[in-house]
């Protein structure tokens, strides 16, 4: 597994969590950029475990446009677990909530959806890694932002572990000042 | 790999373990062996037929 310039190419064999997110994140970037962070990421790099829920950020959208990928994710064969209006799934996301999206008459797995609107869910943006698996590709946010989140900010037993499992993979990779940095900035957002 | 004295040292030690593993064996091997794991939990899932007001209302406790 070869990290080079913000690129990761692995010849995996997809899974149907895997094959699910390629297709969820094939709707989404017609109409937004997107990353995905959290548990799904430690996944996606080999942890053995499964989980039920993928986390993604998207670029804020304005109502006509949400209104367009929401009709688009439907007729997909998506639907909305918290809500099937598309003016709650706005104001939801609006606020900061997560919305959850799972192949209609399903809950397992979904996608938890959320705008990306503080500052540090912004920068996720700036610095993340590109997946190519042979034609697909998908974004996940820097290894130091999933190490940082997980050790500083969930704090967990199974986000302890999911950061210790990149760690141990990247080790000579991971720039722990850039560690450092994010755990800081994440106890000044969230205090 | 090391037996671990409480619970969670065993996982962090079965963690640090896979991780080497993953590392040292081409991604064909272990992804199919993961998948083993992820595909079965999506298959129980589907299976379980749970609703969308049930799984939300698991989810907020």
């Amino acid at each position: 597994m070869e990290l080079k310039d913000n690129i990761l190419k692995l010849d995996k064999e997809l899974n149907e969590l895997d094959k699910f997110v390629i297709k969820f994140k094939k709707i989404i970037e017609k109409y937004t950029d997107y990353v995905i962070i959290s548990g799904y990421v430690s996944i996606l790099l080999g942890r053995a475990r499964a989980t039920e829920d993928i986390d993604i950020f998207i670029k804020e959208l304005n109502r006509k446009t949400l209104n367009e990928l929401y009709k688009e994710l439907k007729k997909t064969n998506f639907w909305c677990l918290n809500t099937e209006d598309e003016e709650e799934i706005y104001n939801y996301l609006k606020d900061g909530l997560g919305v959850r999206f799972a192949k209609s008459k399903e809950t397992i797995p979904n996608m938890e959806v959320k705008f990306a609107l503080k500052p540090l869910q912004k920068e996720s943006f700036n610095d993340r890694i590109l997946i190519v698996m042979g034609k697909e590709e998908l974004k996940i946010s820097s290894l130091e932002r999933q190490i940082a989140f997980k050790k500083y900010y969930l704090k967990s037993d199974k986000d302890i572990e999911d950061a210790k499992h990149i760690e141990r993979l990247f080790n000579e990779k991971i720039d722990y000042n850039k560690v450092k940095l994010y755990k800081k900035l994440i106890e000044n957002e969230t205090r | 790999m090391k037996p671990g004295k409480t619970n969670k040292e065993d996982r962090l030690n079965f963690v640090e373990y896979w991780a080497d593993f993953v590392k040292n064996n081409p991604e064909k091997v272990w992804s199919r062996q993961q998948n083993i794991l992820i595909n079965s939990q999506i298959k129980n899932a589907r299976g379980s037929k749970l609703s969308k007001e049930d799984y939300l209302s698991i989810k907020q406790k």
